[in-house]
């Protein structure tokens, strides 16, 4: 900051985002965000200019999914306003922290209809944890801080500020206030303990259930104690995957609607669920009332809303994972159902001799997965794709696969990779996309060319919308409608365009050495992977039914 | 929903009173499948805590609406009076 300029409400922004340690942020600039971007100049933070307002949102999601940290991204008022939206609501359905910055007109202005001005502060409700608008000066700096410390605090989420131009222009004084700690400050009192350990101690079939809550806590090393301790078979939502070692011996996979056999016949089987940082959804459930018809829960959570939501809990649990999880971790006689269930795994193993030439999508991500280097960090767009990476790729962390799961987004993977890339620049960050979702946040491989981003693009084309599609032929008598996207643009042509080196292949014996090639590039690559457009997603329950009546097969 | 069978409460809110924190309620309340019956709110200017009334109606339990409400950053605390609150019957 030139120290004879006055301090602006833009240039304390960017002061309190260097005391909260944000050291690059993603946005693009308008009218009603102007002093902000003027004040940008002269700060320390680094600002990546997206190609569109939702792409800088998915960035900032990706960003602090991958590093742990608040996400920042910022945009002007109106339409700019409004196109952050989808990625502040794919932040609050999957519990991430992020701060989201927009400009607004002036206060005098405000509700006259002006140029750009929409109600953002109103949109927000709805997509948000929690949001400000700054109508005196006076209250920008404390209202800053606390954006930050409730995107963190419990259970995380996006918190908006919407700050008029007048408010970014106006002078300031810092009070260089403390910043306060930010831990997770929630005590609540529920906590059923000694029920629980009644019921784990009597339970003969018992499964561990784990989801995106144990990422979120931080509480890898305690989730994984408990499993290895108890020795409990154990199941993994789509955002939990990672948090469980996935070479356990006891580990099912995932469950739900696309979850693997086991782990839905043993959920069904079992006589008490652990639900460890998980919600019930209905995608994990199925129909809700035969959903693990038998068992008792006990539920862990930081969330007390989520506790009794969906399913009644015989213990509740709340509080922090990394305290509580501990307080159950011993060692349980429970041989029996192991072996039932590790006899169960083994005849339900995943099987990759697919018959012919033509490429199939789950090997090939299979392969990826043996073959990319440790910490790398694989993000996904929505659809088929996305259940074969799932499915056949291991993570050994939940900040090693970010996909957008309550939201189910597409458009999530490409900025989202962009955003893990800048905060992790030493590791490989792959996107496994789709020729329908990679269209949805296409602009953004502009930004991965300015910046030189490497990211790794591995485009599943079936040349549809392969999920609608599968739905439609299994569900809609095979009425096909507006899934058809032979017309696609030429991919390789369309990323080498940007200076992004590409290649398409089309038969098993290339799969191989294309993977290899695109790890070994230094820059960003795109590998157009084509598949038989038939190919589905198994297995699947269909909906409204028990997870036990899966088809495996059309 | 059934408005003939629908469970009937008063809930009792307090809040500080901050921006949009009624527009939120509302919102969450409505987003919750609670229809709203009825509303008194007033502020209490000394300490600026707001204490909201309201009136609502559901076939969901209570408890869901109760602890989505506590949620909201601004909230301190939200009750049922249980001599408001009825169940009507056919």
């Amino acid at each position: 900051m030139n120290d004879s300029k006055p301090l602006t409400g833009g240039g304390l922004l960017f002061k309190i985002l260097e005391q909260h340690g944000v050291e690059h942020i993603f946005g693009y600039p308008g009218g009603a965000i102007m002093p902000i971007y003027d004040a940008l100049v002269d700060s320390n933070v680094q600002h990546f200019l997206c190609r569109h307002e939702q792409g800088a949102s998915f960035s900032a999601v990706g960003y602090a999914r991958a590093s742990g940290k608040v996400g920042v991204c910022m945009a002007t008022s109106g339409p700019g306003a409004t196109n952050l939206i989808t990625g502040l609501a794919d932040a609050l359905a999957d519990s991430i922290p992020v701060v989201a910055i927009t400009g607004q007109v002036p206060t005098a202005a405000m509700g006259s209809d002006a140029f750009q001005e929409t109600d953002i502060f109103g949109l927000s409700l709805a997509c948000t944890k929690h949001s400000f608008q700054v109508t005196d000066i006076a209250d920008l700096e404390k209202v800053l801080h606390k954006a930050f410390a409730i995107a963190l605090e419990g259970r995380q989420g996006p918190v908006l500020v919407d700050i008029p131009k007048d408010i970014q222009i106006a002078a300031v004084e810092q009070t260089f206030t403390k910043v306060a700690s930010l831990k997770n400050k929630v005590k609540l009192p529920l906590a059923d303990i000694t029920k629980a350990l009644d019921l784990l101690t009597h339970a003969k079939k018992p499964i561990l259930y784990v989801g995106g809550g144990v990422g979120m806590a931080n509480a890898i090393d305690e989730v994984r104690s408990f499993a290895e301790t108890t020795g409990l078979p154990s199941v993994s939502t789509l955002k939990g995957l990672g948090a469980l070692n996935p070479d356990d011996e006891n580990y099912l996979g995932m469950l739900g609607m696309h979850g693997t056999k086991v782990a839905n016949l043993a959920v069904h089987d079992c006589d008490l669920l652990i639900a460890v940082g998980a919600r019930f959804d209905d995608r994990v459930t199925g129909k809700l009332d035969q959903f693990a018809p038998d068992a008792k829960v006990i539920h862990f959570d930081i969330d007390t809303a989520e506790i009794n939501k969906r399913r009644i809990a015989d213990a509740p649990i709340l509080g922090d994972l990394k305290e509580n999880l501990p307080l159950l971790t011993m060692s349980l006689d429970i041989q029996d159902w192991q072996t039932q269930v590790r006899q169960m795994k083994e005849n339900c193993a995943w099987r990759y001799d697919h018959p012919g030439e033509r490429i199939f999508a789950p090997a090939v991500l299979k392969e990826v997965s043996d073959l990319m280097p440790e910490n790398t960090c694989v993000t996904t767009d929505v659809g088929q794709h996305q259940m074969w990476a799932a499915q056949h790729m291991n993570f050994d962390d939940p900040s090693n696969f970010l996909t957008s799961g309550s939201m189910g987004t597409m458009g999530f993977g490409l900025p989202a990779a962009i955003g893990a890339q800048i905060s992790r620049p030493h590791d490989t960050v792959i996107v496994v996309s789709g020729d329908g979702s990679i269209m949805m946040n296409v602009q953004e491989l502009a930004t991965i060319k300015r910046y030189q981003i490497p990211v790794k693009i591995i485009l599943i084309d079936n040349a549809k919308l392969g999920m609608v599609r599968q739905w439609q032929d299994l569900f809609f008598d095979g009425r096909l409608s507006e899934t058809d996207l032979s017309d696609n643009p030429d991919f390789v042509m369309l990323a080498t365009s940007f200076d992004i080196k590409a290649k398409q292949i089309t038969q098993k014996s290339e799969v191989t050495a294309a993977i290899k090639e695109m790890l070994d590039h230094d820059g960003a690559y795109l590998l157009q992977v084509k598949i038989d457009a038939k190919d589905n997603v198994w297995p699947l329950v269909p909906p409204n039914s028990a997870n036990n009546e899966m088809m495996e097969s059309a | 929903m059934n408005p003939i069978t629908m469970n009937k409460y008063k809930l009792i809110i307090m809040t500080d009173d901050k921006q949009v924190v009624l527009e939120r309620i509302l919102q969450v309340t409505r987003y919750r499948g609670f229809l709203i019956n009825g509303m008194t709110a007033q502020v209490n200017t000394g300490n600026n805590i707001a204490t909201i009334e309201l009136l609502v109606s559901s076939d969901r339990p209570i408890s869901l609406l109760i602890d989505q409400i506590n949620k909201l950053v601004d909230i301190k605390s939200v009750a049922v009076d249980n001599s408001s609150s009825q169940r009507c019957s056919a």
